[in-house]
């Protein structure tokens, strides 16, 4: 009954999705709708056998596809008109709403049948099904024009920036409230090494890596300082970071750079001698424009492939599995460190730092090393960015986008690779793609029902202009948040110590596995 | 093997040790005994670094040990079951002793000790997978101990590793570290249960606020007349 709700629950969310975006998107969003009501509700089943588990879930995926094909179809005969838009071909409807029907059963099926096999097996699948779809994603999209994966894309770089903060915040438990200054800092050195503003065009490919290297060493020292502090001062530490890395990069437009030793101590020595020579002063920069300012750098190098050419802005294919490869790494090194030696560490500091020194633990180099590996991904991020919107502007990267991150892991699940995944995607494509359309949406529906009627121009504007959900975009973000916070304060995919540390009741904690305690089990 | 000479510690201005000479030799069990707020923790906390001496000095087996910092201490050997147990609280049982284990660089016998400690402590077996922060009062005492064992030390340091604990296994503790001691581990015992310690101590020292106001064998310090009546209880 539960599983049956849940159904009711994506179809209604499902279908109301297709209002704002039309077209092909129900056949997308069945097919991701049945991926998630089949992974939801598979972990509340029983492992039994596979058919019946199809069995058992057939009648949740059948309420969820046919409230979607309704709702959809709901909206190209009636919402259309009312918001003044043409229905779409009759082809794309019957097409877009029987892949969308099918899609739903099949993949919520299919999601859950995988519960059928051994824990091992279902993982391992599991990984194969979501790999077909990512790796499909972007060509469905462009085959039905839809223009989804440009988007994503912004969700993925925040994504591995979730990754990256989340070694500081999630593993270390340091609060790091100026993460965006490393990205901005990965972002600014590929905009100097490639792009008109010097006259350097340094290769993509080499750029992000010392885009990651810059940041990992702006880690480090922005780490040092910090390390006397704790918990609220360590905060407003970082939060003044971050405050002042966008600052400075907007006013570093006039920056004379003198070698110290020719320009000031050797004539100073001289002098103290009583001689009055004028010496040749080394001038290493004189009146050089860094960064361009509130101007920003543009254009900046892109990457090139052969086979593929350079990537273009026009076709962002190679841009996507650029940025999943990227993740991929990230991922892979991220689940690596985690696991080692230095991952414990930051685990003991995180729990206790007088204990972890007494285990032999050095707290200086364990934070150290976790500001500068978090450092590093923001700065693949960071170069990423640059290269894929070819232009910086300091504005990007202010405080605003250090909350985004830190929301990024909080909503996630702070602590858990998948739930930050989770967390990047679901705020961004909210942010990027929802609402957007939304905003469309109402605007083309004011302009075909109240608007008309309303005499005062004057309100008239007023009504049109603040129907625009973009302007509350923090509103809705900051409600989200505390929503969340009352609701599952442990994120959408929680950590596993995280979750029984906050519901105690809920999950026994003797069952709780960890890398370890599985380890320890195996041996 | 290890000694103090003239150490003296604050905290803040509050002058917690005012001179503390001893010295600890190789496979002995050396008791540290006085009032509540003496400085026996303190003294403890001293020697792993965790508080820096203002004055005087601490020595290892030839290494000076003040001069390094705590995550260095244990590297050289010296493990401490803390007052106030500083277990893991979100690692579990298992985790929590493997972290007592970081600073071995041989793990051979990772397998054997683990095993070790639960042939002493059953009862950390029956809970490996949970997590440090919901086990019972005395089930972090010995798993504090046992995590300290898991460090392999030259020196272990208790910080009154009966606290908590049912009279029954107080009896066992003691047991487990004299045991502990017959197998080479050299041991600093800080205990309110005097009369315990003496009785597996080689010898002993008597703190009073921050000053050591006698030394002597274990067997001698049982029978005198003062520590009777001020530690022992005996009117
Ligand atoms: N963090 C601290 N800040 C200030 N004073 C402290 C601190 N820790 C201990 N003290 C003081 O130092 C003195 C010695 O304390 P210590 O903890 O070493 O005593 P103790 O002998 O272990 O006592 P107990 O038997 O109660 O554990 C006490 O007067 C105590 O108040
Ligand atoms: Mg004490």
């Amino acid at each position: 009954m539960k599983n049956i709700r849940s159904g009711i629950t994506f179809g209604i969310i499902g279908g109301m999705l297709t209002f704002l975006f039309g077209g092909w998107s129900v056949a997308i969003i069945g097919s991701l709708m049945g991926v998630g009501l089949g992974m939801g509700i598979s972990g509340k089943l029983e492992r039994k056998e596979p058919l019946k588990i199809i069995l058992a879930v057939l009648p949740t995926a059948l309420v969820a596809a046919v409230i979607l094909v309704l709702l959809s179809l709901y909206q190209n005969n009636f919402v259309q008109h009312a918001i003044g838009k043409r229905p779409a071909a009759d082809k794309i409807v019957l097409y877009g709403n029987l892949i969308g029907f099918f899609g739903t059963i099949l993949f919520t099926t299919l999601l859950a049948a995988l519960h059928g096999l051994p824990e091992k097996q279902e993982q391992k699948w599991r990984m194969v099904l979501l790999t077909l779809l990512v790796i499909a994603f972007p060509f469905v999209d462009k085959l039905t024009a839809l223009r989804w994966t440009a988007q994503i894309i912004f969700a993925l770089i925040f994504v591995i920036l979730g990754l990256g903060l989340n070694i500081v915040v999630g593993y270390a438990g340091l609060l790091d409230l100026g993460y965006a200054a490393f990205f901005a800092i990965g972002a600014y050195t590929t905009g100097i090494l490639s792009s008109p503003q010097h006259g350097i065009f340094m290769n993509f490919w080499l750029v992000i890596w010392i885009a990651a290297a810059m940041a990992a060493i702006w880690g480090f020292m922005l780490g040092a300082p910090t390390l006397p502090l704790r918990g609220d001062y360590l905060a407003i530490v970082t939060l003044g970071f971050g405050e002042i890395v966008p600052v400075l990069f907007k006013n570093l437009i006039d920056v004379t750079i003198k070698e110290p030793f020719t320009c000031w101590i050797l004539p100073g020595l001289l002098k103290l001698f009583g001689a009055q020579t004028t010496m040749a002063c080394i001038t290493l920069m004189e009146h050089e424009d860094l960064t361009a300012g509130e101007k920003g750098i543009s254009p900046i190098g892109r990457p090139y492939l052969p086979f593929i050419g350079e990537f273009k802005s026009s076709d962002p294919i190679p841009w996507y599995f650029l940025i999943i490869a990227i993740i991929i790494l990230s991922v892979f090194i991220i689940r690596r460190l985690r696991d080692s030696r230095l991952g414990r560490s930051w685990m003991a500091i995180r729990e206790d730092e007088l204990a972890a020194a007494q285990m032999g633990i050095d707290p200086v180099k364990t934070k150290l090393a976790a500001f500068a590996m978090g450092a590093t991904f923001s700065g693949f991020a960071g170069a990423f960015y640059a290269a894929y919107i070819a232009g910086i502007f300091p504005s990007v990267f202010d405080f605003s986008a250090s909350i985004i991150i830190l929301c990024v892991v909080i909503l996630g699940g702070i602590g858990n690779i998948n739930g930050v995944i989770v967390g990047g995607l679901v705020i961004m494509t909210a942010d990027r793609l929802f609402l957007p359309a939304l905003k469309d949406f109402l605007a083309s529906l004011l302009t075909h029902t109240v608007l008309p009627s309303i005499s005062d121009p004057v309100v008239q504007l007023a009504v049109k202009d603040n129907a625009n959900p973009i302007l509350y975009r923090f509103l809705l973000f900051g409600l989200t948040l505390v929503i969340m916070m009352a609701v599952r304060p442990e994120g959408l995919i929680p950590n596993a110590q995280v979750r029984a540390e906050l519901h105690p009741d809920e999950t026994p904690a003797i069952e709780v596995e960890t890398p370890t305690s599985k380890k320890a089990k195996k041996g | 093997m290890l000694e103090l000479k003239d150490v003296h510690t604050y905290y803040g201005n509050i002058h917690a040790l005012k001179g503390i000479s001893l010295k600890v030799n190789d496979g002995e069990i050396v008791t540290l005994i006085g009032s509540n707020g003496a400085g026996k923790s303190t003294t403890l906390r001293t020697i792993q670094g965790l508080n820096k001496p203002r004055s005087g000095s601490i020595v290892l087996d030839g290494v000076e040990l003040h001069k390094l910092p705590a995550h260095e201490i244990a590297t050289l050997g010296v493990a401490q079951s803390p007052e106030g147990r500083m277990i893991f609280p979100r690692m579990t049982v298992m985790e929590n002793l493997e972290m007592g284990a970081y600073v071995r660089k041989d793990l051979t016998s990772f397998k054997d000790d683990i095993e070790h400690v639960f042939s002493l402590f059953p009862r950390l077996k029956e809970r490996i997978t949970q997590k440090g922060g919901t086990l019972s009062g005395g089930e972090q005492q010995m798993l504090a101990m046992g995590r300290a064992l898991m460090a392999k030390p030259k020196i272990l340091l208790l910080d009154e590793p009966s606290m908590g604990l049912a009279p029954l296994l107080v009896e066992l503790i003691f047991d487990i570290i004299k045991k502990l001691n017959e197998e080479g581990t050299t041991i600093l015992l800080v205990e309110q249960n005097a009369l315990m310690a003496l009785s597996i101590a080689h010898r002993g020292y008597v703190l009073q606020t921050g000053e050591i106001i006698l030394s002597d064998s274990a067997k001698n310090l049982k029978n005198d007349e003062m520590v009777q009546k001020s530690y022992l209880g005996v009117e």
